[in-house]
């Protein structure tokens, strides 16, 4: 058996490390690329939404290399995430490929549940072998995202251009090959120390910007084009809302999204899917913390975010914060959100001289 | 003087219309109705929401414009989030009242029934419709009174459009309008498959089933088969459909399918509708996979012009006559 998954930001390293200490035989699709995406949007439904058309290319791609079993999530709904791996399903088999696809039901809170399912397909498992590879991959996610978190703050004000993000991936890489979980936090924390060392102050006081949005378009960034690395390099220091650990996380233990409900209470009401109540949580959360703008990025037809980037222009309002949200399909072309993306930050620059100019 | 309800004549009113207005009948309130989707409708709803809302949605904010400026005391924008067990629609529907108060100003207020029957019908359901009768009467009893009266409407016209009529057919006779069922006026039998708000409303499809029926065709929605049909269909595939609607279309659209009652399909979407992005994937895959009944996709949006469906309507009823030969 010879397992893959789709990518989504450095979750590829975790599952790799996790299915390898279960004994699996891991194939990681190839990093996204412009052929990826022509795979996918070549052979998805036109309307679907980008992460599912990536997928789809990441599938392709791994079976190619010989990969056959495909490991996916499913869901409930009512965001169409729940129903990709039985779409994906069938666009693979009329392709002609047949991979056995797992498709595991979010375990809604029964962490034991989607243990079993896994667990199924690695035979001779032991319990040894199973808290190994879970405090592995545990170490690799927790360091991992907090090397991302440093990197969309230390890159805006790097020596020279790429010094902290070529840091960044070569740390990455030792990671990924590393098979010791002391190793990988002793990587993780050198890394962070290393970025700020390639760092020179700023001379004012840098702009804040949150992004929210849907959690694909958060945790991976080739489908925003990189908004992340785009901000930074205007000198922007980021704060993105949604990293790994919080997705897996919130996804075992959901009460920790009650403090992102009452949040977005009077502006939404309730769950409605896909991650719209964690948008208007957390730009009002982000707001209230004093960052000079929001962003909200989703992918084009994502029913869930459109109700979220209704409610948002009225909350810019309300809260006296500039957002912006910006939507992307496979044509999006680079130059036209880059324009958007700079004149956004000419706005908020502007607006705090203005400020300013009032004290 | 009577309290005035609107009800927008969108999105769900193809579904429930006669339910809602029993209840609020009985609790003594006048019921309004915004007028049918026009122009001016589309327009304003266009110029308030968000450009990516599909296009339901946008028709949906054009009537409740049209409802504010025809004077009612309260607007009914229901909260929608399941009604059946396990099963949910659309993200809009749960999002609607939400995404109304933060993009329209100065409307009359809102009456936001949550309707979830996720769990089932519970205390819960009971809860919030007794929480909304208290808006017009204290009368307990009176509230009871008007949910049932309200079911019962729901059963009978749930029978009419069984027995094969349209929702505007099916609402005119409850209304006391005699109805005469069209005789059949031509052999062939087209499925007409899509939401009831993109299927139904005559102006946003530029009534696609009286160019059916000038066509030379009859159409078969999902709503005139029977519920065991749907669930033959439905449960042809491995996971259950957890939207309401996209199950029927996609139950209805494998029963046609397999049972050949049709001579052809004409599945009618909303450009960028998520969900059915999917499930009209999953229907005409299969469609192509057998190449026995052909399939017609229609996707509409503010922009569509009338040309446009009928030269494709005309060709497909064409081609449909022509294998029939053949």
């Amino acid at each position: 058996m010879r397992l893959t998954y789709p990518h989504m930001g450095n979750l590829g390293i975790i599952l790799k490390a996790l299915f390898e200490g279960l004994g699996g035989d891991v194939i990681v699709p190839p990093p996204i690329t412009e052929r990826t995406l022509s795979l996918g949007v070549q052979y998805s439904p036109e309307f679907a939404c980008l992460p599912l058309k990536i997928n789809v290319g990441n599938f392709i791609e791994a079976l190619e290399m010989g990969a056959d079993t495909i490991l996916m999530l499913g869901g409930v709904g009512p965001c169409r995430f729940g129903y990709y791996g039985q779409v994906q399903r069938e666009i693979l088999k009329d392709l002609g490929y047949n991979p056995k696809m797992v498709i595991v039901e979010p375990p809604q809170g029964r962490f034991k549940d989607f243990l079993r399912d896994l667990a199924s397909l690695f035979p001779g498992l032991t319990v040894g072998k199973v808290v190994d590879a879970v405090k592995l991959a545990w170490e690799k996610m927790a360091y991992l995202d907090q090397m991302e978190r440093a990197l969309l703050v230390f890159r805006a004000h790097e020596a020279y251009r790429g010094a902290v993000t070529n840091k960044y991936n070569e740390y990455r890489d030792y990671i990924d090959e590393s098979k010791d979980p002391k190793e990988v936090k002793a990587l993780g924390l050198k890394v962070i120390e290393e970025m700020r060392s390639l760092t020179v102050p700023p001379v004012e006081e840098p702009l804040r910007i949150a992004v929210v949005g849907e959690i694909y378009f958060l945790i991976e960034p080739f489908p925003s084009q990189d908004i992340f690395k785009e901000l930074n390099e205007l000198g922007v220091e980021v704060d993105k809302t949604e990293y790994i650990s919080d997705y897996v996380l919130s996804n075992i233990f959901p009460w920790k999204l009650n403090r992102i409900k009452k949040e977005a209470r009077p502006y939404l009401n309730r769950v409605i899917g896909g991650h719209a109540v964690n948008t208007i949580g957390n730009t009002r959360e982000f707001a209230d913390k004093g960052y000079d703008g929001i962003i909200q990025i989703f992918p084009f037809t994502c029913t869930p975010e459109i109700v979220a980037q209704g409610i948002l222009s009225r909350m810019s309002k309300d809260l006296d914060i500039p957002i912006m949200s910006l939507s992307y399909d496979e044509n999006t072309g680079q130059v036209g959100y880059q324009t958007r993306i700079e004149a956004f930050v000419d706005l908020l620059l502007r607006r705090r001289e203005m400020g300013s100019a009032h004290i | 003087m009577d309290i005035k309800v609107g009800i927008p004549r969108a999105l769900l009113y193809y579904n429930f219309y006669p339910a809602w207005k029993v209840f609020f009948n009985e609790l003594g309130a006048k019921v309004i109705l915004s007028q049918k989707t026009n122009k001016k409708i589309v327009d304003d709803g266009v110029l308030n929401t968000v450009d990516e809302a599909c296009l339901p949605v946008k028709v949906f904010f054009g009537h409740v414009i049209n409802l504010k400026d025809r004077g009612v005391d309260y607007i009914f924008v229901p909260r929608i989030v399941s009604v059946e067990k396990r099963r949910y629609l659309c993200a809009k529907f749960l999002g609607l009242p939400d995404l109304i108060r933060a993009s329209i100003r100065d409307i009359p207020p809102i009456i936001d029934m949550e309707i979830d029957l996720y769990r089932g019908y519970n205390r819960n359901v009971d809860r919030e419709i007794d929480r909304v009768g208290m808006i017009f009467t204290k009368d307990m009893r009176k509230i009871r009174k008007a949910k049932e009266a309200a079911i019962i409407a729901q059963n009978n016209y749930e029978k009419h459009l069984k027995s094969g009529l349209i929702p505007r057919e099916a609402i005119r006779i409850m209304e006391g309008a005699k109805v005469v069922k069209a005789p059949d006026s031509g052999l062939l039998k087209i499925g007409l498959l899509g939401h009831n708000y993109n299927i139904m409303d005559e102006y946003i499809n530029m009534d696609i089933i009286k160019k059916i029926n000038d066509f030379g065709g009859t159409v078969i929605t999902a709503d005139m088969l029977k519920e065991s049909d749907i669930e033959y269909g439905a449960s042809c595939y491995p996971k259950d459909m957890f939207w309401t609607y996209g199950r029927e279309m996609l139950g209805a659209g494998r029963y046609m399918l397999d049972s050949g009652i049709v001579d052809g399909v004409v599945i009618v979407t909303a450009f960028g509708c998520g969900p059915d992005s999917l499930i009209k994937e999953m229907v005409e895959k299969e469609y192509k996979r057998r190449n026995t009944i052909p399939i017609l996709s229609l996707t509409i949006d503010e922009h569509t012009g009338e040309a446009g469906i009928i030269t494709r309507l005309e060709a497909f009823m064409d081609l449909l006559r022509w294998k029939e030969v053949v």
